[in-house]
C-alpha cells in the first residue's frame, strides 16, 4: 500500500463504514462516484446553537497523500462564521499541516495527524460551530459582528439557517 | 584592539606627524625604507602571523561538528542518564546549549519532559493480543508489524512510513516530530526515524540534525560562501568579527558581509544598498538628460547638434541649450548652431533651479561615481588575484622550482604574497566605501585617511605588480637564475611590509 493506493483504500474503507453505521449529526457521501477523493458532507446545524436545524453542504477533497496530508473543506451552502473564509473555505487548527508550524508552537494535538477521519474532521467542524474561535478569525466581518453586535450576528445566521432549510 | 593594532596605531601617529610637519624625509620614508626597516625587524613580523593565528574562532568541518554535536550529547546522556536520543532532542529543543538544558532539568524535570515530549513509562499498555488495529489505517496486524513511540500508541509500519516521510520531507520540522495520536505529545526520535524510514529519508533527517545544529546555536554559523561547508565556531563577544573560513572566503561574523574591516557593519550595509540602490539610475537620469520641454520624456543627447527633435508623436523641435522653441531660433539668437542665450544667462549668473539641481545630482553623481569605481577595481583585482594565486599553487609553483632549482617549500614566499595581496585587495576596496561616507567637512581627517589610503595603495600597487610581472622574468627563464634570492628578499619583504596599517 503505497501513496494514492492507501489513500483511496483508506477512503473507501470510511466511505463504507460510515453507509453501515452513519454518525449523528452529519452525513456523508461522494460528490462523484468515480472520485474518492472527493466528498459531499451535509453537516446538521448542532441543536442548542445559533446554527441550530440548519442543513449545511461542505466539500471535502482530500490530497493524494491522504492521511499524511490533510484535505481541505469547503462549505458550499452559504455560511457565516468567524472561522470561516467570506468563500466557504473552513479554518481550523486540525486542518493545517505539521510543516506550516515549524517551530512547533502549535500543540501536537492541534495540528494536523493521520490519526484523523471523515468522522473526526466533520465533529471538529461541529464543534467549532457550536464555539467559535475569535482570536484567529477568517471572516473578519462576521468576527467582529460575533463579538460587538451579537444580535445582528444572530440574525443573519438564522437567516442563512432558513434559506437552507428551503433549499434542502 | 589588542597590542599589536596598538603598535601600527602608533606608527600611524608617527607618519602623522610626518605628514603635517612636512618633513621632506617622509619621501624616502614611502619608498625603500619602508622596506628595509620591516626586512630588519623579522621578529615582529613573525610575530604578527602568529598573532593572527591566535582566533577568536574555530573552523569546522563535517566531521568536526559530528564530532561536537556527539560530544554534548554524550555530555547530557551521561549527566541526566537518559538515552542518547532522548539527550538529541532535549539538546535541540534548548538550541544546543548543554549549560541550559542543565538548568531547566535540574531545575524541574518534569516540567521540561513534558515540553519535550520525554515520557518516562508508555500512557498506553499495549494488549497481550495476538492482533492490533493501526490507529491510522484501520487494519489489523499481528504485534511483531506494529510500533509505536515511548506512549505506546501502536501504528502499524506502513503508515508510521508514510507519516515520518511527509515530516521529513516537510523540512527541519521533523527533528521535533510527535506520535500521530492528537492526545499524545510523546516525541519520535532518530532511534524510531532509522527504523521506519528508507534509506534517502534517513539521510535528509540527519543532515538536518547536523545542520540544527549549527543552524540553532547562538555561536556558531555556516560559511556564507557558495558551496562552502564549513561552519564557524565563534567566541562571542570577541573584538573583531573577521572570520577566515578554510575555503578562503573572509566574511564579518556579525552581518555575514564579506570582511569589512577597517569599515563597520552599518556603512557597509548602507554602501551595499546604494550600489544597487534605484536611486543611482534617477541621478543618472537627471544628470545626463533632459526632458522635453512639451511632452517632459527624458531624452539624452550623446552627440551631434543643439537642434532636438523629439521623438514621435511629440516631434517638438528645440535647442538643447536654453530649452526654447527651435523655432525662435535664427539670426537674431546667434545663428541656428550657437545659442547665445544660454551663454548669456550663465554669465549673468541666471542659473535656473533645474540647472542647479541638475549640476548638483551631476557632482554627487561623480562622487559616487570615483569611489565606487575605485571599490569596484580593486574587488576584481581581488577576484584575479584569487585566481592568480590558485594557478600559482597548481602549475606556476611546480614549474618555478624544476626551473630555479628550489624545493618547493622554499617558494612558500609566493604564496604568502598573494595571499597578502588578496587581503590588501579586500581592506582597500572597503576603504573607499568608508571615504565616501567620511564627512566632507572634517579636512584634516580626510586628509589623513587619503595620504593611508594613498600610501597603501602605492605598496600594494608594487608588490602586485612584483608577484606578477616580475615573477613571470623567473617563470620564463631558461634554467636557474643569480638573481633568483634577491627577487625572493624583494618580494617576501614587500609582503611583511603590506600588513595594512588602516586601523580607522
Amino acid at each position: 500500500m503505497a501513496g494514492a493506493t492507501q489513500a483511496s483504500l483508506l477512503l473507501q474503507k470510511q466511505l463504507k463504514d460510515l453507509t453501515r453505521s452513519p454518525v449523528d449529526g452529519f452525513s456523508a457521501g461522494l460528490v462523484d462516484d468515480s472520485n474518492i477523493f472527493e466528498w459531499s458532507v451535509t453537516i446538521i446545524g448542532p441543536p442548542d446553537t445559533l446554527y441550530d436545524g440548519g442543513y449545511f453542504n461542505a466539500v471535502m477533497t482530500f490530497p493524494a497523500n491522504y492521511p499524511n496530508s490533510p484535505p481541505s473543506v469547503k462549505f458550499i451552502s452559504e455560511m457565516w462564521h468567524p472561522n470561516v473564509y467570506p468563500d466557504g473555505r473552513v479554518c481550523i487548527s486540525i486542518l493545517h499541516a505539521p510543516g506550516e508550524d515549524p517551530n512547533g508552537y502549535e500543540l501536537a494535538s492541534e495540528r494536523w495527524t493521520p490519526v484523523h477521519t471523515v468522522e473526526s474532521i466533520v465533529l471538529s467542524i461541529i464543534s467549532m460551530l457550536s464555539s467559535p474561535n475569535d482570536e484567529s478569525p477568517a471572516n473578519i466581518e462576521a468576527a467582529k459582528e460575533w463579538r460587538e453586535r451579537r444580535d445582528e450576528f444572530k440574525k443573519k445566521v438564522s437567516r442563512i439557517v432558513r434559506r437552507s432549510q428551503e433549499i434542502f | 584592539m589588542d597590542s599589536e593594532d596598538d603598535m601600527h596605531d602608533a606608527n600611524d601617529v608617527d607618519s602623522l606627524d610626518d605628514f603635517y610637519s612636512g618633513d621632506t624625509g617622509m619621501a624616502s620614508d614611502d619608498g625603500d625604507g619602508d622596506y628595509e626597516f620591516i626586512d630588519n625587524d623579522t621578529d615582529d613580523s613573525d610575530d604578527s602571523t602568529s598573532h593572527r593565528q591566535q582566533q577568536n574562532y574555530t573552523i569546522l568541518n563535517e566531521e568536526d561538528i559530528r564530532q561536537r554535536q556527539e560530544e554534548d550529547i554524550t555530555k547530557i546522556s551521561t549527566v541526566l542518564s537518559i538515552p542518547r536520543v532522548s539527550a538529541s532532542i532535549l539538546l535541540r529543543h534548548y538550541n544546543w546549549s548543554v549549560s541550559k538544558v542543565h538548568d531547566a532539568w535540574f531545575a524541574d524535570e518534569e516540567k521540561v519532559r513534558k515540553a519535550v515530549g520525554l515520557l518516562e513509562r508508555p500512557i498506553v499498555q499495549i494488549p497481550n493480543i495476538k492482533e492490533l488495529t493501526c490507529g491510522i489505517c484501520f487494519e489489523a496486524y499481528p504485534r511483531d508489524r506494529m510500533y509505536a513511540a515511548a506512549c505506546g500508541h501502536p501504528f502499524c509500519g506502513t503508515c508510521w512510513t508514510g507519516y515520518v516521510s511527509t515530516a521529513i520531507n516537510d523540512g527541519p520540522g521533523c527533528l521535533m516530530l510527535r506520535c500521530p495520536d492528537p492526545s499524545c505529545g510523546a516525541a519520535v526520535g532518530q532511534d524510531m526515524i532509522n527504523i521506519l524510514s528508507c534509506e534517502e529519508d534517513k539521510q535528509k533527517y540527519s543532515r538536518y540534525l547536523l545542520r540544527s545544529y549549527i543552524e540553532d546555536n547562538r555561536k556558531t554559523k555556516w560559511c556564507p560562501a557558495p558551496g562552502c561547508d564549513f561552519a564557524v565556531d565563534f567566541v562571542v563577544g570577541s573584538a573583531s568579527y573577521d572570520v577566515s573560513c578554510n575555503c578562503t572566503h573572509s566574511f564579518c561574523w556579525n552581518c555575514t558581509e564579506e570582511a569589512h574591516r577597517p569599515v563597520d557593519c552599518s556603512t557597509v550595509a548602507k554602501w551595499i544598498l546604494k550600489n544597487s540602490a534605484e536611486s543611482e539610475n534617477m541621478n543618472w537620469i537627471l544628470a545626463n538628460s533632459k526632458p522635453c520641454p512639451k511632452c517632459k520624456r527624458p531624452i539624452e543627447k550623446n552627440q551631434g547638434c543643439m537642434h532636438i527633435t523629439c521623438t514621435p508623436p511629440c516631434k517638438f523641435e528645440f535647442c538643447w541649450l536654453c530649452l526654447g522653441a527651435w523655432s525662435d531660433h535664427g539670426e537674431r539668437t546667434g545663428g541656428f548652431y550657437a545659442c547665445n542665450r544660454y551663454e548669456t544667462a550663465k554669465q549673468e549668473g541666471a542659473y535656473d533651479e533645474t540647472e542647479k539641481r541638475r549640476e548638483m545630482a551631476k557632482n554627487s553623481l561623480e562622487r559616487y561615481t570615483h569611489y565606487y569605481e575605485r571599490w569596484a577595481t580593486n574587488q576584481s583585482s581581488r577576484q584575479k588575484a584569487v585566481t592568480d594565486l590558485q594557478q600559482m599553487q597548481n602549475v606556476h609553483i611546480e614549474k618555478l622550482s624544476d626551473k630555479q632549482c628550489q624545493p618547493e617549500s622554499q617558494l612558500k614566499f609566493i604564496t604568502e604574497a598573494w595571499l597578502q595581496i588578496i587581503e590588501c585587495r579586500r581592506v582597500l576596496k572597503w576603504t573607499y566605501a568608508y571615504g565616501y561616507y567620511l564627512p566632507e567637512h572634517e579636512h584634516a581627517k580626510r586628509q589623513f585617511f587619503e595620504y593611508l589610503q594613498g600610501r597603501a595603495e602605492s605598496g600594494l600597487e608594487r608588490l602586485h605588480q612584483c608577484a606578477e610581472k616580475e615573477l613571470q622574468v623567473y617563470l620564463n627563464a631558461e634554467g636557474p637564475s643569480k638573481d633568483f634570492n634577491d627577487f625572493r628578499t624583494k618580494l617576501a619583504g614587500l609582503t611583511r611590509g603590506r600588513c595594512l596599517v588602516l586601523h580607522l
